[in-house]
Formats: C-alpha cells, structure tokens, sequence
C-alpha cells in the first residue's frame, strides 16, 4: 500500500525537526502508544501500540527506525510491527518543507502487511493510516504548542 | 399410483434441515472431545528459521502444540490424486505442517489442541515462529518469467506441468480465411458452501479403529487417502460424512486438517474436532479457476468453423491438490471445441506453481473455462466476419443426426438434439422482439445487450477404465445397495455422497417407481464407509448417472428375486408374474397376487422359499458406464448496461438444459437455479485478488461478493429430454450445467451490450467501475 500525507506546521523547520525526533514527544504523540523505548545497542525505538483500522484491533510490538537523517530537510522512518492480526513493514519518507508561515512535513509511505490486516483490513487501511498519521502531527503540534506555552 | 419418475415431489430431506435438526459435522459432540486450531503462515513465502511453542504449551487448557518436527516424521503426505500422464507431471507431497518453508499465506504450521476452540485460539498467538520472507509470485505468467521466484527448488520454472496432447499444422491457420485471437482471463473464484470444512475425530486405543465425522463429498476416497496419511488400516478407518452443507468440489480434496486430527485423536487419546472458521475458509480450502485462455479460431467468410487452437496457462497455487492437475487438462482440454463441430483442434496446457492457496475442481471443472473461451471466441468470430451470433451457432452446432459424436479431441458425445434446445429458447426469449427492444433502446441511447451460450458438458464420471488412462487415482463407478426389510419398508444406501443435490428424494422416486411403493417407505442412506461397501462420491455430475445407474440394476435384481418368490407362492413361473403398483400379479389371473410387503416377509422370514434360494431380500450393483454424459442446452442472458454507471442490470435469464432423463424438475431447476448464481457470480461480481507479496485481499464476504437472490431476474426454466444410452436411467447430470453455461452467456450479452463503443472484451468480474472506465476509454462508435 502506497500512501501519502503532508502536515503543515506554523513553526520553523528546525524546531519541526527537534521535535520529531524527540523520544519524549514521540512516545506522548504515537497514536495508542503503550509503551516506547529506545534499544541503546541497536539504535532503534521499540513500541508497543494499540491500533485500530476497521474491523481490525490489535496490540502491536515493533520497532521503529529513524535513519538516514539530513537535518532539518529529511529522514527516513522505518517501522516493523506484529501482532495478532498480521505484520506491518513500512516504511516512509519524510521531507520537511520550510514554507513562508512554518514547515510543511510530506509523508511518503510504502507498507506491506500481512494477516488479517491484510484480508480484511486493505480496503480501509489506507483511510485508517491517514487517520492515524493526522492524529500523530496533530499530538506533535499539541506537544509543540504545549512547549511553546511553557517556555513563554 | 402416480408415476414418480419426473414427478415433482418435495425434497424429503428438508424437513430436518429447515427446522434445525440436521447433524452436521460441527453438531457432533462427543464425551471428552477437545478442539484443535491451525497456526497459519502469515508469508506467501518464507522459511521457517524456527518454532518456539513453549509459551503456547504452559497456555491453560492447552493439551498438545504439533509442529511439522512431530508430525511429519510419523504421518504420510497428502498426495496428488489425479497424476495426468504424458506431461512430464512433477505433484509435490503436501506435508501435514509445513517444516522448511512456507509455500502459501495460510500454509499450516502449528496444530493445537486445547480443552475448547477459544483456548486454542489464543494458544496460536504465544507460538513464535520466526521467518525469513522470500520474494512470492502470484500469477501464473509472471511465475514463468525467467528470474521468478522458485516454490520448489527441484520444480524448474515453477512449471507443475506441460500437457500437449494434439498438435495442428501452423498452416491451417495461416491459410484460413478468417483467424480470431482472444486472450482470455478467467479468474480466480473461491468456493464458498455455507458450512466451512471441519473433522471429528475418534480413536480407540483398545482395538485401534478410528472414525472421522467430516466434510466430504467423497468419504470413500477420504478413507482410501487417510488411511495411508494415517497409517490406519481402511478396515479399521470409518468416515462418515454427516450432512454436509454444500461442497461445490472444495470438499472433493483431501487436505491436511482432517488427517491431523485423525492423528491428534489417537496421540492424545481423546476425540478431536476441528472446524475451519470463514476467513480460514478462503485462505485454506482450494480456490479454482486462475486460467489465463489463448485462443485461436479459424473458418471461412461463411461463418465455417475449420480449427481451433488453445493454449492455458493454469495457475495451480502451491500444490498440486488431490484432482487438481486434472482440470485444466482433461476436463478442460477435451472439451475445448464445445457443442460444435469443428473439424481440428489443439490445446496445450501450461500448469504452474506459485505462492498462493492450491486450485481444484469447482462446480463445473474445466468445463465452465473451455465453455467459456469456446462461447466467446464464437462471438467475437462472428463479429469479426459480420454474421449473427445466432447464426454462426445454427451453422456450426453438431447435427442431431450425427450422434454419437465424436469430438476433435476425441471424445465421444453420446446424444444430443442441440437445435431443440436452441429453437426452444428462442421462442421462450422471444427473440426477434428483444432485438427489436434492443433497437428502440438503443435509439433512447440505452445499452441493452443479448448474450447465448450454447454450451455442452462432460459429465457422468465416468468409465473406471478411462479413469485409469488419464491419471486419476480412482475408480469411477458406484455402488448402490438395496435392502427390503421384513415389513417392506426399503433402505437405499449409495456410494455416491450427496451433500445437498436432493437425492435422498429422487434415489427414493427411482426404487418407488420400480417396486411401486409410496417414497416414505423408502430411506436412502449414505456418506458413511462402515454401512457403505464403496463408492467415488458426488463430483462431475456423476450422482444420478453413475449411482442412480447402479441403483436401478440392484432393484431390478430385488424385483427379480421378488418374482421368483411370488410365483413360488402362486405356484407359477416367474415369467407369468407382473410387479405393477406394489403388487405381484399371476398375468390374466386377477386375484391371484401378493404384495410386495408380503413378498418382503416372505422372503426375509425364509419358511418356505424356492429350492435352493438364499433369505432375506437385498441387492447389490456395481455400475461402470462404459461412457460419459454430456448435458447441453442453451442459455440465453439479457442485459442492460447502465451508461453513467457502469452497472450491468440483468433483466432476464433464460435456461433452456437437457440433462436426459428428468426424475424430479422441481430438484433440476434447483441444481440450475444454483449453478447460475455461481457462473453468474463469476461473470459479475466474485474475484480473488492477491497482493504482489501473496497476501490474500479478498479473504471475508466485504471483499468477495456473494451472489444473494435478489441479485438476480427470476430465472426462466426449461428443459428437453434426450435420454443418455449410457446408463439405466437415461440420465445426464445437471448439478453444473447452470455453472457451465451461464458465464460466458451473461459476458457475451455485456459485450454486445457494449458493441457500439467498440469494445471486444473486459475481463471479469465485469463490475460497474470496470465497464464504466471501459466506456470512458472508448469513444462511442456510433
């Protein structure tokens, strides 16, 4: 499944990206996140997230990946889940884009899946992950805000 | 009495079904029974790096984890059953669990038994397994190419098979006055019955005899194959199909499930079930169809049919399943020239491995594809020179005075009046006035269209010794018994395994109608190996040809000795006796009579019997026709196709079948009503889709369309009668000739609905989005 999606942000790029790769931001941020660490040997996330698309709920243990990092304009994120319903591989491009009022971060996606998720899930799953990615910036807007507020 | 052959008499097993007292497979419980759940593979296509069941073990409630580790070492594979010769054929042994790799997303690879069916469940997701994912390859042409994947290592190409049993010139072809070329797709259909497959397994560790209550259309051959799987003796094996409700050939197959919990039963000592949930349902019981159809058709300008050449290019999934291979082969390829009389003709079939759930027979087999190709090809040929698609079939169909006909691939049709059944249709259709409508529709800019097939089948299944010579790992006669107890109250048992095709009503109008007893009197029994000494099961509209042949030998038997007795009592020759209403009659004697009750307790009470003469009054047949069956007929679809939409409205359906004799029509336009929602749901809505990586997308009824009744017009039925000489009772089998006939009749009216924009051919299923881009993509030619 191939997807794409763009956040726009009204702050500057820099502060975008600081936020995005906030372990804290991005554990208060991921939609249904039961849990989120990073693995200090191997250099990725491991999380724990409830999801739901459609008919399909399910707890989902994975890792997630950030890489390929070229500050502030780019970074690839990988992310390889399992759980009761199938298997998530995806992985996405994501390009921060400084624009006259704040940021315009596009999300290009690619994920394959298997399971349930995959026999009963597809029809609605790209809907469902443009949920979730909205829901996501949207918790990271909230958080930026939030900071914003603090600090002033 | 009134006559029961061809009466229209309620179908006697629908009282228990339709107020819940049918006993289906899932409706057997025994004391102590525990329930088994299959892990599945979530890949098309991976290695099994390892299993680790340990957590599923110390699960509550769970009684056993089988991995292949255990099982495959103690249990014989599943096989191919129908090995075709001449083809260079490589069937792969389908182990019970998959060890080394995955081949499939479904592929078995743990079997876990707990205390109920919901702990099981959970118990599968505490087994890690971990895979290492391998490129999958889904389609048949794309599994050919040089570079793809492999299934299995020692398969070259992936290429299962490759069967060429005739050849024709290039040069008839390249000298032919007119070539039409079609690249047809037939997709990729699931066979839904409403009641899933599922076991019960049962084992006493006393004396060692095991019974499995299971889904099967053919308990026989489950036997014969389980007990090798098993290594269980088949005098010590019992299969029993209870009801089973519908098969449409996915309950022909032999899988894996059932043998693993034959096994399971016997290693835990307790009784097993195993039902296979819907989603688990599309993912591991055999798709079929998945043939990509090359055609050429030559003639002249005249609308003379000269040759024709076929090349299929069959997807075979994983496996070659239990009858598999024979499909696209045999079934299909014998019959690529149809109801018509074409004088040369060629087909090559292609079978090929790849990473999706193995094909098989369905409703129709073969036959509803070289129907398919045959019926469309006639009309683009039409077409293509000009000529009505009416008249091109009135000038090639095989003459009635040319049977028995023999075919160019050799087989030999055994009766026919194909003109009979077309002019009836017509008339029933009213044809020259819907071609009218057609135009005055048209004037409105409205898009109707008319579609025919005229179609023919193989059926009957079939002579034992051409069983032998194309492969198939069987016999196909069948057995029928007919035991008269001492009250005259009749038990029929039959080796042929109905599962919903009404024959425990017409098996009891065949033997009322020979003794001349009401049907109450009558019970037909079957599906079960310990009352049933043996038969091949229900396939290949093979039931009432086949078993109703072997039926009415073995009460002609009973009648026989019936006689004998009676003229003993009257003190007569048997010669002198007639059986007429139940009653024995001295000829030209009024009076001097006994009836058949009287004769049953006579002959059952054995105090004063002819000399020499055993008790009891029983007979047994063994029938092997010495050909096939070939019903025919002529459909006849309209169509109207909605402009802005895309959407195919069917607004009329006419069937016009001649299955031979008819016992009961009520029964017959049961079986057509059904196989006409089944080809029509090909046609327009059913497809299977897969992701690039093999993952099944279409795998629950919101993905898969299935047909429901107010889908369609009210059928309009009828039938002719052209008794088929080869078995007693005149008979053809109907159980596939709506599913046969009717794909290529409902595409056939789309395309003509369509003409004006130019288009030839869509690929089905022809849904509302597809037809409307097709539209959209062609100007409107008018």
């Amino acid at each position: 499944m191939k997807l794409e999606y763009s956040f726009k942000f009204s702050e500057p790029r820099e502060e975008v990206w600081n936020f995005l790769q906030d372990e804290e931001v991005l554990r208060n941020s991921l939609p249904g996140c039961k849990s989120f660490e990073k693995d200090p040997d191997k250099d990725v996330y491991i999380a724990e997230m409830g999801i739901s698309i459609g008919p399909i709920k399910g707890i989902f243990h994975g890792e997630v990946k950030q890489l390929n990092q070229e500050q502030p304009a780019y970074y690839k994120l990988k992310v390889h889940g399992k759980g009761k319903p199938g298997e998530i591989d995806a992985a996405a491009d994501m390009f921060l884009e400084e624009e006259e009022d704040g940021t315009r971060v596009d999300c290009k996606a690619d994920a394959q899946v298997t399971g349930v998720l995959a026999s009963a899930g597809q029809r609605v799953m790209n809907g469902a992950a443009k949920l979730i990615l909205g829901q996501f910036f949207k918790a990271v807007d909230q958080e930026m805000k939030k900071t914003a507020g603090k600090n002033a | 009495m009134a006559k029961l052959h061809g009466a229209r008499i309620k179908r006697q097993e629908d009282p228990r079904l339709i107020t819940g007292n049918g006993n289906f497979t899932d409706d057997i419980k025994l004391p102590g029974m525990v329930h088994a759940r299959v892990l599945r593979s979530p890949y098309a296509h991976a290695k099994i790096l390892s299993i680790d069941v340990t957590q599923a073990l110390e699960h509550p409630g769970v009684l056993a984890v089988y991995t292949g580790k255990d099982v495959n070492p103690v249990m014989q594979p599943v096989p191919t059953s129908w090995v075709v010769p001449g083809c260079n054929i490589k069937p792969k042994p389908r182990m019970p669990l998959a060890e080394e790799k995955v081949h499939y997303a479904g592929e078995g690879v743990a079997f876990v038994v707990a205390e109920d069916r919901y702990i099981a469940k959970d118990a599968l997701e505490k087994i890690k397994v971990e895979y290492e994912e391998l490129p999958a390859v889904t389609h048949q042409e794309d599994a050919l190419k040089e570079g793809a994947p492999i299934i299995h290592e020692d398969v070259e190409g992936n290429l299962a098979f490759d069967w060429q049993p005739a050849e024709i010139e290039d040069e008839i072809f390249e000298q032919a006055e007119v070539v039409v070329k079609q690249r047809f797709y037939e997709q990729r259909v699931v066979p839904n019955p409403m009641e899933t497959r599922g076991a019960v397994a049962q084992y006493n560790s006393g004396g060692g005899e095991m019974t499995i209550w299971c889904t099967s259309q053919n308990p026989h051959i489950h036997r014969m194959v389980y007990s090798e799987v098993l290594g269980i003796p088949e005098s010590k094996l019992r299969i029993v199909a209870p009801d089973v409700g519908g098969g449409f050939g996915a309950k022909i197959g032999v899988y894996t499930e059932e043998a693993l919990a034959g096994y399971a039963a016997k290693h835990l000592k307790r009784p097993v079930k195993w039902i296979e949930e819907r989603s688990e349902h599309f993912l591991a019981t055999n798709h079929a169809r998945d043939e990509v159809i090359e055609v050429e058709l030559a003639g002249n300008k005249d609308g003379t049919l000269t040759a024709l050449r076929v090349v299929n290019t069959a997807n075979m999934g994983a496996y070659l399943s239990t009858m598999g291979a024979g499909v696209p082969t045999i079934d299909f390829g014998l019959m690529i020239t149809g109801a018509y009389d074409i004088p040369k003709a060629a087909v090559r079939t292609y079978g090929v491995y790849t990473n999706t759930t193995p094909t098989d027979a369905y409703r129709g087999a073969g036959k509803p594809e070289a129907t398919f190709q045959i019926e469309r090809a006639i009309d683009l040929f039409a077409h293509e020179i000009g000529m009505d698609v009416l008249e091109i079939r009135r000038k090639n169909l095989v003459k009635k005075e040319a049977f028995p006909y023999t075919n160019a691939m050799g087989l030999n049709y055994d009766s026919g009046n194909y003109q009979l059944s077309l002019e009836k249709a017509l008339e029933m259709a009213n044809y020259e006035e819907l071609r009218e409508e057609q135009k005055r529709l048209a004037a409105e800019g409205r898009l109707m269209g008319i579609g025919f097939s005229t179609y023919v089948e193989l059926c009957g299944l079939g002579p034992s010794k051409v069983a032998g010579a194309i492969g198939f790992q069987g016999g196909l006669w069948e057995n029928s018994t007919v035991r008269v107890h001492p009250s005259g109250k009749v038990a029929v048992y039959t080796g042929a395994s109905p599962h919903g095709q009404g024959v425990k009503t017409t098996f009891a109008q065949v033997v009322g109608e020979k003794f001349g007893i009401p049907i109450e009197d009558i019970e037909v029994y079957s599906g079960d190996t310990g009352s049933i000494a043996m038969g091949w099961g229900t396939y290949g509209s093979r039931t009432t040809a086949v078993g109703g042949g072997a039926l009415a030998i073995a009460a002609d038997r009973v009648v026989d000795k019936a006689k004998k007795i009676a003229a003993h009592e009257l003190e007569t020759s048997p010669e002198d006796i007639e059986l007429k209403d139940g009653v024995f009659q001295v000829k030209g004697v009024p009076g001097r009579q006994r009836t058949f009750q009287e004769i049953a307790k006579s002959a059952n009470m054995a105090w004063d019997l002819p000399e020499g003469m055993e008790p009891a009054l029983e007979a047994q047949s063994f029938f092997d026709p010495e050909n096939f069956v070939y019903p025919f007929g002529t459909h006849i679809c309209v169509v109207e196709v909605d402009k802005d939409t895309g959407k195919v409205e069917l607004k009329r359906y006419i069937a016009v079948d001649d299955v031979g004799r008819v016992i009961n029509p009520t029964i017959v336009e049961g079986q057509v009503h059904g196989g006409l929602a089944q080809g029509i749901g090909q046609a327009l809505w059913e497809g299977t889709v897969y992701s690039e990586n093999g993952q099944l997308l279409s795998g629950t009824f919101m993905d898969y369309t299935m047909p429901q009744a107010d889908f369609f017009p009210e059928f309009e039925t009828a039938y002719t009668e052209t008794p088929s000489p080869v078995n007693p009772l005149g008979a053809k089998g109907v159980g596939e000739t709506g599913t046969t006939a009717s794909t290529p009749a409902v595409v056939n009216a789309v395309m003509d609905a369509l003409r004006s924009y130019g288009i030839k051919d869509l690929e089905m299923p022809l849904t509302p989005e597809k037809v409307w881009a097709a539209m959209q993509n062609r100007r409107e030619l008018v």
